[in-house]
């Protein structure tokens, strides 16, 4: 008996099927490493570079200017304070958006139940910039709500919800509900009708099974939903850009402005790090809060 | 004032009629089953009684109240789900507590409530346990508690022990006799189990196609079938096709078996050369081996040849063991019957052998071409 035979019956993983693991596993930790560490990596180090006005950054030296920068500008705070209540703000707005669109897709029949979710798929087959100037087109003062509304007299002045904090949350939500929905649908297609029927049977109306059935059901889509909207919304950058006024920057607008227009590349590398830095605190710190309160994903 | 009463109820799925202008009275107290094979409208009618689907005609009273088209949560009655519907997320005290809770029960009162229901069905202990963690037997105990647990006028169960292993449902079967006569609730039980109708019901009704064919007491039933598709469902018997050789009162019939007797019905409507259809339960026949008439009927001797029996000469084809008891198959004449042998019989029937077979024409049960009783 050769020894990856006497492995394999002990149970032991031979060498060979070892190696072919590694094969297998290879192109996808070659294209992580190219596409996503590799790159991280480097803004890590160029976050620890020496700003200079005569260039990017001091080639090879080793400093803190960046972060000083992010620490003692009081408008990189602002920024910063901002960029986290427009995150929170979208996330819990799509969330309600997306369980209430989920669920009402769930219970429709047939026909309309094809139509409210292949609304919500359609709308992720444009590309942002394409599906942010139809926000515009809709919601400006001379756009189609406002002329629908002046139109049938609800209002007298035009809404302002375009170039304000308004514009740039309804755009940002135009972008991350579609997602939402499709996660919230997706857990509560595997509803048991049973369950529904029984606490109907029980005593509950529609209102209570939502509440006591539906939701608790829909914990692990929800879960993604909000995440899903949180890292994006803290990330955002074309929606609060175009639809935002100056007042609403977002740091991702920053770290464009920082790089691209005052050529400050250790600061802007600083304050990429910082908000991804602080995303994924707040997403272990909530999932950890959920987890114990709770079988979250389970 | 019945327990449940249902009056001319139709119900209608798109172009096919599911249940047929159905009338029924259960009494209050009463444990009645609804038997029927799949298709045969039972869980459609249940669930039309519980509020999930709305009549197109007709009227559904629980207790003193119509309930017809009001909403499954304003009915006062439950129902034990075929696969339980327990909520996973919630434990097992919770899930017995939530009919309460709907009810505006204040949490000491209801979980108090949960636990007297929980030891009702012998679940006491489980009461933090996820219903992930229970057995088939135990998810049925926790539904029926959980049923239970809202004091309702009317229960209702749908094939609730069809997903159980036949000795655990055997069990569960006597269990739910022994609540049901602790806690008196009108129940209807939907079943395709004949014997399962038969251990449980105080009444009974079969259905078939969407309409109720008989109703009555188990034996009543089983003894006096309204028709051959009542005659078939339940339990076996062997159908042999006879011809009428002479019709009138106590028309003769003669059977491919061999011998002609005259049947003890009125033959009304019947006419020379019509088809009959006669049914013989296997426990009504008698068969001893050889081509004598003298009859040993698992331990019961009969009369040898008296007057009034019918005998035929025919071979053993086959014997199936099953267990406590063997199926012979026999050829009598150009029919083909069977009987059922316990494993114990003092004589054992073998293939190829001789044997006679004897029965009392007013044993067997008589039906027309249409499938109608005749009497």
């Amino acid at each position: 008996m050769s020894l990856s035979d006497a492995r394999s019956t002990l149970g032991v993983p031979s060498l060979s099927a070892r190696w072919r693991t590694v094969a297998l596993l290879l192109p996808l930790a070659a294209l992580n490493t190219g596409v996503f560490l590799v790159p991280m990596a480097y803004l890590l180090r160029l976050s620890f570079t020496a700003r200079t006005p005569q260039g990017a950054f001091v080639e090879g030296s080793l400093s803190l200017d960046g972060y000083r920068y992010v620490a003692e500008t009081p408008l990189v705070h602002d920024i910063f304070g901002f960029t986290l209540l427009f995150g929170v703000l979208v996330t819990a707005l799509a969330v309600v958006v997306s369980v209430l669109y989920a669920y009402a897709a769930w219970r429709a029949a047939g026909g309309w139940r094809a139509l409210l979710l292949g609304g919500a798929v359609l709308s992720l087959f444009t590309t942002i910039v394409v599906k942010l100037f139809a926000v515009v087109l809709v919601f400006s003062p001379r756009g189609v709500l406002n002329d629908a509304l002046t139109e049938l007299g609800v209002i007298a002045s035009p809404l302002l919800l375009i170039d304000n904090l308004a514009g740039a949350v309804i755009a940002q939500l135009y972008i991350v509900v579609p997602y939402g929905v499709l996660a919230v649908y997706a857990v509560l297609s595997t509803l048991d009708d049973r369950q529904v029927e029984a606490a109907l049977d029980l005593g509950a109306d529609r209102p209570r099974v939502f509440r006591e059935v539906v939701l608790p059901h829909a914990r692990p889509g929800i879960a993604v939903a909000g995440i899903i909207s949180f890292t994006w919304s803290v990330g955002a950058y074309p929606a609060p850009l175009l639809l935002g006024s100056g007042s609403e920057q977002t740091t991702a607008i920053l770290v464009s402005q920082l790089l691209l227009t005052d050529f400050d590349w250790p600061a802007a590398a600083a304050v990429a790090v910082v908000t991804v830095a602080v995303v994924l605190t707040t997403l272990v710190v909530g999932l950890r809060r959920f987890a114990s309160g709770g079988e979250l994903l389970g | 004032m019945s327990g449940l009463e249902l009056d001319g109820v139709a119900v209608a799925y798109g172009d096919t009629t599911a249940v047929k202008d159905l009338s029924l009275s259960v009494e209050s107290g009463e444990l009645f089953c609804l038997l029927g094979p799949s298709g045969s409208g039972k869980s459609t009618v249940l669930r039309a009684i519980a509020g999930f689907e709305t009549p197109d005609r007709g009227r559904v009273t629980i207790g003193a109240d119509t309930v017809t088209g009001a909403p499954p949560y304003d009915r006062d009655c439950s129902m034990v789900f075929q696969d339980w519907a327990l909520f996973p997320q919630q434990t097992v005290l919770e899930n017995v507590a939530f009919g309460p809770k709907m009810d505006g029960v204040d949490r000491e009162t209801r979980e108090a409530r949960a636990r007297e229901m929980l030891e009702l069905v012998e679940m006491t202990g489980h009461e933090s346990d996820r219903p992930a963690e229970l057995s088939g037997g135990q998810k049925q105990r926790v539904a029926l508690a959980r049923s239970l647990a809202v004091d309702p006028e009317l229960l209702l169960l749908d094939e609730p022990l069809s997903n159980l292993d036949r000795k655990l449902r055997e069990t569960m079967q006597l269990e739910l006799k022994r609540i049901h006569d602790r806690v008196g609730t009108t129940m209807v039980y939907v079943t395709h189990d004949q014997d399962e109708a038969f251990t449980l019901a105080d009444r009974m009704a079969v259905m078939d196609e969407g309409r109720l064919v008989q109703v009555g007491v188990p034996e009543r039933v089983y003894d006096d079938p309204a028709d051959r598709f009542v005659e078939s469902f339940l339990g076996t018997t062997n159908f042999v096709a006879a011809t009428v050789e002479r019709a009138g009162d106590c028309p003769r019939l003669s059977t491919p078996m061999g011998p002609s007797f005259e049947a003890p019905i009125d033959g009304d409507g019947l006419a020379s050369g019509d088809d009959v259809t006669v049914s013989l339960r296997p426990e009504r026949l008698a068969v001893s081996a050889g081509s004598a008439p003298a009859a040993v009927d698992g331990g019961v001797s009969a009369r040898p040849g008296g007057s009034g029996r019918v005998a035929a000469t025919g071979a053993v084809v086959e014997t199936i063991h099953r267990g406590s008891d063997v199926r012979v198959r026999l050829s009598v004449g150009d029919a083909e019957l069977f009987v059922e042998q316990s494993a114990a019989a003092a004589v054992r029937l073998s293939p190829g052998d001789d044997v006679t077979v004897e029965f009392a024409p007013s044993d067997a049960t008589y039906f027309d071409a249409a499938g109608g009783r005749c009497r």
